[in-house]
């Protein structure tokens, strides 16, 4: 199965994906991190009002046999959280591109610029 | 230090396995996806590669004599074809390893050992051996055996259309029994063991064999299972791993084995420490409805404070919970009744925890 990486999404070496919609972005784990993690089993999501730093981590994802830790894509501040991911792990499995995690009102615009596109972002799934 | 690996290597890298060091081998963790084989095992057939697990041979007119006095459990009241589950302990009553001791005869026993334990086990027994004068041999035949478990409700079904016993051998063939069979004119030993506490085999065989069995079972339709769905089978059914349960700090009374310490009065190894041992630890089975207990963390009574450590802990995929075995100190808790609440801590939050009596899972062994 090939990995899937959207063209319209930015994303970070540690496998978040990131979609920028004005002053605020859209973030989760990529489908090439679901495949690596496996079965995922558990997702902790911060509270709404959480500041959040960049590569910081915000929450953890599990799957059967590992922990890891979310990192913060950029700063700011969480504003809305997909509960549904929480109480259903394995969207992240299925889509890890609708199975988004929360999003967040960006305190630090300039941090975008260092956020990798599609093309840069394939080299990091090899 | 390089890996080693086992016999099966080829299939392993063609079915794209998930390869991980393990005990010196670059051994499959996982084939398609954990819960996945976890259910081909539950309800269907699995396949094991676990070629890298020790195999010692015991010889000779005393050989059953000489494992009586060296493990724990009643090898020499077993019958001839029978498995035991036993710990190897020390003078000092501190767990060596477990293994199982296969009594193929009065006189030839097979101590299948830890891949991670077995260098240790091998001098500790040769050890024991040197201050005895029982009449038999000992030879390490790791390097010389593959060894296939084939797990789960289809697995004696599968194991009769490969050939490798009758339908008559089979019914009479019991849970824990062993005994020699052939496979296309190749001496094998067959078991019928696991790890999983479903029915199936353990198939200790020469390489080559080791090669067109496990083509075989694939070709018939079994899942491969990788040591990621091993580890979730034995923890949903509750049996204990070195390395979490048991260790060379504990004793087998630490962790609920009293039932592998037997008496016998003709003595072993350890018992002079077991006889008078108080154990450290109460044992106990915990099930989080909320969060994946993992080993290490702690576990807290009512009161905050902290009485015991998660030794294994996962999400079982059978029952959909996290599932957890842990050490409760019994300075902190002298008792435990069935009521006795316990909260185990993930990341600084408190997650409360059910004791269980019984096992998560109660496997389809017969």
């Amino acid at each position: 199965m090939s990995v899937k990486i959207p063209e319209n999404l930015k994303y970070t070496k540690d496998h978040e994906w990131v979609s920028l919609d004005g002053d605020c972005y859209t973030m989760g784990i990529s489908d090439y991190a679901q495949g690596q993690l496996g079965d995922i089993v558990f997702v902790e999501l911060p509270a709404i009002g959480t500041k959040l730093t960049k590569g910081k981590a915000l929450g953890v994802v599990e799957s059967i046999k590992s922990v890891s830790d979310v990192y913060a894509p950029i700063s700011g501040e969480v504003v809305e959280v997909n509960s549904e991911v929480s109480a259903h792990p394995e969207m992240c499995n299925s889509d890890a591109y609708s199975a988004w995690f929360i999003k967040v009102r960006i305190a630090n615009k300039g941090e975008i610029a260092e956020l990798m596109d599609a093309g840069s972002y394939a080299q990091c799934c090899n | 230090m390089d890996l080693q690996r086992t016999k099966l290597f080829d299939s392993h890298q063609e079915l794209k396995a998930k390869l991980a060091p393990f005990a010196g081998f670059e051994m499959p963790i996982q084939y398609t996806s954990v819960k996945d084989e976890v259910f081909s095992v539950r309800n269907h057939v699995g396949i094991f590669d676990v070629s890298h697990m020790g195999e010692f041979f015991i010889e000779g007119e005393e050989a059953s004599h000489f494992v009586d006095y060296l493990v724990t459990n009643d090898i020499k009241g077993a019958a001839a074809g029978r498995a035991i589950y036993t710990p190897l302990c020390r003078e000092d009553g501190t767990v060596v390893d477990d293994m199982i001791v296969y009594k193929i005869s009065m006189n030839k026993i097979l101590l299948c050992v830890n891949a991670s334990n077995m260098q240790k086990d091998w001098e500790h027994i040769n050890r024991i051996k040197g201050t005895t004068h029982f009449k038999c041999t000992l030879t390490n035949h790791t390097d010389d055996y593959s060894l296939i478990a084939i797990q789960g409700p289809k697995a004696a079904r599968m194991a009769i259309d490969a050939g490798i016993l009758s339908v008559g051998e089979e019914s009479g063939f019991a849970y824990y029994g062993v005994m020699e069979a052939t496979y296309q004119q190749k001496n094998i030993i067959v078991a019928r063991t696991g790890y999983t506490g479903e029915d199936g085999f353990e198939l200790f065989c020469d390489h080559e064999s080791a090669r067109k069995l496990w083509k075989k079972f694939l070709e018939m339709g079994a899942a491969p299972c990788g040591l990621a769905a091993r580890d979730v089978l034995r923890l949903e059914v509750c049996f204990p791993l070195y390395g979490h349960e048991l260790s060379d700090e504990v004793t087998p009374l630490d962790s609920g084995l009293k039932w592998t310490v037997k008496a016998k009065a003709s003595g072993f190894i350890g018992k002079a420490a077991l006889d008078h041992y108080k154990a450290k630890y109460h044992f106990i089975k915990l099930l989080l409805p909320e969060g994946v207990p993992r080993q290490g963390y702690v576990v807290e009574d009512e009161t905050n404070q902290e009485v015991g450590v998660i030794t294994s802990g996962t999400m079982s995929p059978t029952i959909g919970k996290g599932v957890a075995l842990a050490h409760i100190c019994k300075g902190k808790v002298a008792t435990i009744d069935k009521n006795k609440k316990f909260w185990i801590i993930i990341r600084g939050k408190r997650y409360e925890a059910k004791l269980q009596e019984k096992a998560f899972i109660i496997g389809g062994h017969k």
